[in-house]
């Protein structure tokens, strides 16, 4: 009798979980008419008509559809209210969860060619909703409707890679040659966790650095598998974005015998007072003869 | 953007016209030897005189039509153009122009001619002064367009097409025996052709996503070898990166699945070959063909409101099918990547998320043709658990905690390479944990304030020599606030702390330590006052960047008099460390006045000062020709990186008309 009265209980509360919030929306199926909404809110509405959201010529668009309420829902409580901001009305901030937010803007968009997995990406797991980032009625220039250009926008949440994309050594990001958006998608890719336009990060890099693609009738074993071995992507202390300095970088895999395993001091500096092996320190050290590090087509140990 | 004007009238009533023009000129005076002045102008196009830069746009819009045009830069380095427009709802089209250059070091120096070109004559001498000079410097060109076709809905198909230019020299080097000798840094030329051609058609409307695309790559170079001088031990000639190409067909589905469920893919296969036949000493008749295939699926729901689940798979291996008839280039490398994951997300009364996940990945490596027992790489299995919760509790607060352990296990598959105390970090066992948090709090509409702190190690618990661990604390802040219509003050600031340690065996088996820091920390701080509202603004930004580094190294008493170290006591624990590690300070300050004479025209001036400062153990006291036996410490060099520090002295002015 217990086992069932726990049943009948769990089931009451998942299909209330799942069934209340549609109810509520099918009662209030009233809609007001985008020119009602004008009447209080015109600014918001010359934006919303302007916009891409706003062309007849779209179909499927708002202005096919209910207008202001396809995003807010039905407005006429709102209006006998009296408005209000959250008054019979969704808004779009901080006290609607992100899922219910998304829901809205997944209504038209959720089978978008440009970002159809959603669904697998970080931002998403992170309760980050499109009105994080987009705004319909106070987008800065543009038809993606952000709220602020790229990389600021991103830097908002990301400190850390502002922090270093300001190095020394940096990809033209903040130049404004090169844009988050160049190698993530936000809006989800297959690639989980770092959201890239790739199937593998090697397969990114390449599409600007199709030189080091190869294939390579002599490869440098870390060089095919990951990039990120050795290259701080997002910006480095170090010249050539990468991860640690030359020869240090290099003797982390390369201890074996002879001179790659031995220590080159700041005695081996131009003035140093060493008198040997210097040239594998000063200068591009290791690189001074090792040049192409990417891959041969004739050595081995990537002299020639 | 003049003769787009008549098309303003071909459109009806409704048309919304808008852009703007301006033109700006910057005076600049730049403090800085070769290095310097290309650190000044590394991503930009500004010399000495300075210029006159000009910017356009106009954006046309229409119930039907859109129209944009967008230019700057007009005839630097840094130029771009980009011209788009379609029917709403039918198609869209873009064509642009772009470039982006990258300057190194300018006015380098080589003891051979040629520079530039695919072949180096000369016999190497010491007389710097008359050594050829050249610009270390990189440009890209690139041109193309895009189409987008949505008149077939619900199906769609997209076309684009990118050609990229590379032309310049960047530094190079080789050995002038092989191996050892003397080291020459030459200059490698740059001559790079790229094509790029993308397709893509599916289908999209509920429930369904099918996606099939097909891209082609075409990389050429025109200089594939960089034949050298006779000094130079056979072969006397520097292969540079080959022809090759590249295709990737793939497909991409989505399907919407009951209690809010998603069913996605993404699979997609690839091959690359290169063209080795233009690389003249090639004789073994090696032919590179490289194919990857790539699996993900993945099922995300949110059947219950206060519940996120996604589980997923991917499949990524690299198959070098390289054909190598006479067994030259023996090693190929094959892996295997498989990623088994899920994650669930929980929304718990009073705003509190909380989130967590599990992943599994399996990495198997083999490299074909290895004899070598210890060069046999491991198999890695990688255990990563992490959790998040996230709070948002209050209107003016959010609060986020994180942590993740990254727990990755090396199994190696011969005794030898089991044994060799000698483990490189990319497949070393390790243990990484890190710790994130972050607070964001908005007080007021208009004052933000935001806080990150991260805290990182890694631990390479089974590798004696090589990388022992890697440990970093990172923070980041930001503030901005907008004191109604008199200001905005904002800033932010960033301090990282990152330390390496690793121990060695030298060439003679004994040991040394190296433990290097490096300590960054940058802010900025910037205001607009607003004077005259709406009239005349006042701006103002500063921004410091700082990085320290160093190296403490700790040798065994055995090494000193050895390898070219000077003997005990000259050289000791205390004199051989690095106290300059890529240490540099980056301070900028910017002030200028804009004025609106009316609301569509506006003029500003201002000027700006940039100082770079740059220390390094490996570039102070640069030599071309450092002094040494010959075979040991000797090398011919070209200047790539030195002197990179610089001040700079800008005024600027602009004139901007907005329609």
């Amino acid at each position: 009798m217990k086992r069932r009265t726990f049943s009948l209980l769990f089931m009451v509360v998942t299909f209330s979980f799942i069934l209340i919030p549609w109810n509520i929306a099918r009662a209030d199926s009233d809609y007001a008419g985008s020119e009602a909404c004008k009447d209080c809110h015109e600014a918001y509405y010359k934006g919303f008509a302007q916009s891409v959201h706003g062309k007849k010529a779209v179909p499927g668009n708002p202005a096919n559809r209910e207008g202001c309420e396809s995003c807010h829902g039905p407005g006429a409580q709102h209006i006998e209210k009296g408005g209000g901001k959250g008054v019979a009305i969704i808004v779009f901030g901080r006290k609607t969860d992100a899922n219910t937010r998304d829901s809205k803007c997944l209504a038209c968009h959720g089978e978008a060619k440009e970002f159809p997995f959603w669904n697998l990406s970080r931002h998403k797991s992170a309760q980050i909703a499109c009105d994080n980032c987009h705004s319909i009625h106070a987008a800065v220039k543009g038809k993606d409707f952000l709220k602020a250009q790229e990389p600021d926008l991103c830097f908002g949440c990301h400190r850390n890679i502002r922090g270093q994309t300001n190095k020394q050594s940096h990809h033209p990001i903040r130049e404004g040659k090169i844009k988050c958006s160049s190698c993530h998608n936000p809006m989800g890719t297959a690639n989980v966790k770092a959201m890239i336009k790739a199937d593998s990060v090697n397969e990114l890099c390449y599409k600007c650095h199709a030189e080091k693609r190869g294939p390579y009738a002599f490869e440098h074993t870390p060089v095919p598998e990951n990039c990120l071995y050795c290259h701080e992507i997002h910006g480095s202390n170090h010249s050539r974005l990468l991860v640690r300095k030359v020869p240090l970088l290099c003797q982390n895999c390369h201890n074996d015998g002879g001179h790659p395993g031995n220590p080159y001091t700041n005695l081996h500096s131009f003035r140093g007072s060493a008198t040997s092996g210097k040239n594998r320190f000063f200068g591009r050290s290791c690189l001074n003869c090792h040049g192409n590090i990417h891959g041969s087509s004739l050595s081995p140990a990537f002299v020639r | 953007m003049v003769s787009l004007l008549p098309l303003f009238s071909a459109f009806p009533e409704d048309r919304v016209v808008e852009g703007d023009l301006s033109l700006k000129p910057i005076w600049a005076s730049v403090d800085g030897k070769e290095g310097g002045e290309a650190k000044f102008t590394e991503y930009r196009d500004l010399r000495e005189a300075g210029g006159f830069y000009g910017r356009a746009r106009l954006n046309l819009d229409t119930e039907k039509y859109f129209l944009d045009f967008k230019a700057g830069d007009f005839g630097y380095d840094t130029q771009y153009y980009k011209i788009g427009g379609g029917l709403w709802g039918i198609f869209k089209a873009d064509l642009f122009y772009n470039e982006i250059p990258h300057n190194i070091t300018f006015d380098a120096r080589s003891t051979f001619s040629g520079a530039g070109h695919d072949t180096l004559v000369g016999t190497p001498n010491t007389n710097v002064a008359g050594w050829e000079t050249f610009d270390y410097s990189v440009e890209r060109r690139q041109y193309g367009g895009n189409l987008k076709i949505d008149v077939i809905r619900p199906f769609f198909a997209g076309l684009s097409f990118q050609r990229e230019e590379r032309d310049g020299i960047k530094p190079i080097g080789a050995a002038e025996t092989s191996p050892g000798g003397i080291a020459f840094e030459l200059p490698e030329p740059i001559h790079y052709v790229t094509n790029n051609l993308k397709v893509e058609a599916g289908y999209a409307k509920k429930p369904l996503f099918l996606s099939l695309g097909y891209i082609r790559s075409d990389f050429n170079n025109s200089d594939t070898t960089l034949n050298l001088p006779a000094n130079f031990a056979a072969p006397n000639a520097l292969s540079l990166p080959p022809d090759n190409n590249y295709q990737k067909g793939s497909f991409k589905g989505a399907v919407r699945l009951p209690f809010n469920s998603r069913f996605s893919t993404n699979i997609g296969f690839s091959t690359g070959e290169s063209d080795t036949s233009a690389v003249s000493l090639i004789t073994s008749g090696y032919s590179g063909k490289v194919n990857t295939q790539n699996y993900d699926l993945a099922l995300t729901s949110n059947p219950v409101r206060f519940l996120d689940a996604k589980a997923y798979y991917k499949y990524y291996k690299r198959d070098n099918k390289s054909d190598d008839p006479l067994g030259v280039a023996n090693i190929f490398l094959d892996y295997k990547i498989s990623t088994l994951g899920g994650d669930l997300g929980l929304r718990l009364p009073l705003n509190f998320y909380l989130s967590g996940g599990y992943k599994y990945i399996t990495t198997e490596r083999h490299k074909e043709g290895e004899t070598d027992p210890v060069e046999i790489l491991p198999f890695n299995t990688d255990n990563i658990y992490f959790g998040n919760i996230k709070w948002s509790g209050l209107e003016f607060l959010d609060v986020k905690v994180g942590y993740e352990n990254f727990d990755r296990n090396a199994k190696y598959r011969t005794f030898e390479s089991e044994v060799n105390p000698a483990k490189r970090y990319y497949y070393a066992a390790q243990n990484k944990d890190t710790y994130k948090a972050t607070v964001d709090i908005f007080p007021l509409e208009n004052l933000n304030f935001g806080l990150e702190y991260r805290y990182k190690q890694i631990d390479y618990s089974d590798t004696t020599f090589g990388l022992r661990k890697d440990k970093r604390h990172e923070i980041g802040t930001s503030a901005d606030y907008i004191i109604g219509k008199i200001a905005k003050v904002y800033g932010y600031g960033d301090f990282g702390w990152i330390k390496f340690n690793q121990l060695q065996s030298s060439g003679a088996g004994l040991p040394w330590e190296a433990d290097q820091k490096e300590n960054s920390w940058g802010y900025g701080i910037g205001t607009e006052v607003y004077i005259i509202p709406s009239k005349l603004t006042l701006i103002f930004q500063h921004d410091y960047l700082k990085s320290n580094g160093n190296v403490d190294y700790t040798l065994a008493g055995g090494l000193f008099g050895a390898g070219g170290l000077p003997a005990f006591p000259t050289a000791n624990n205390e004199n051989i460390d690095m106290a300059r590690w890529d240490d540099y300070t980056l301070y900028t300050f910017k002030i200028k006045a804009v004025y609106n004479f009316t609301k569509c025209l506006s003029a500003s001036i201002g000027y700006a000062f940039e100082r770079f400062e740059y220390k390094d153990a490996q570039l102070g006291d640069y030599n071309f020709v450092p002094a040494g036996p010959p075979n040991s410490n000797a090398a011919f060099l070209t200047g790539a990186y030195k002197d990179q520090s610089y001040k700079a002295n800008l005024v600027f002015g602009s004139l901007s008309f907005k329609y």
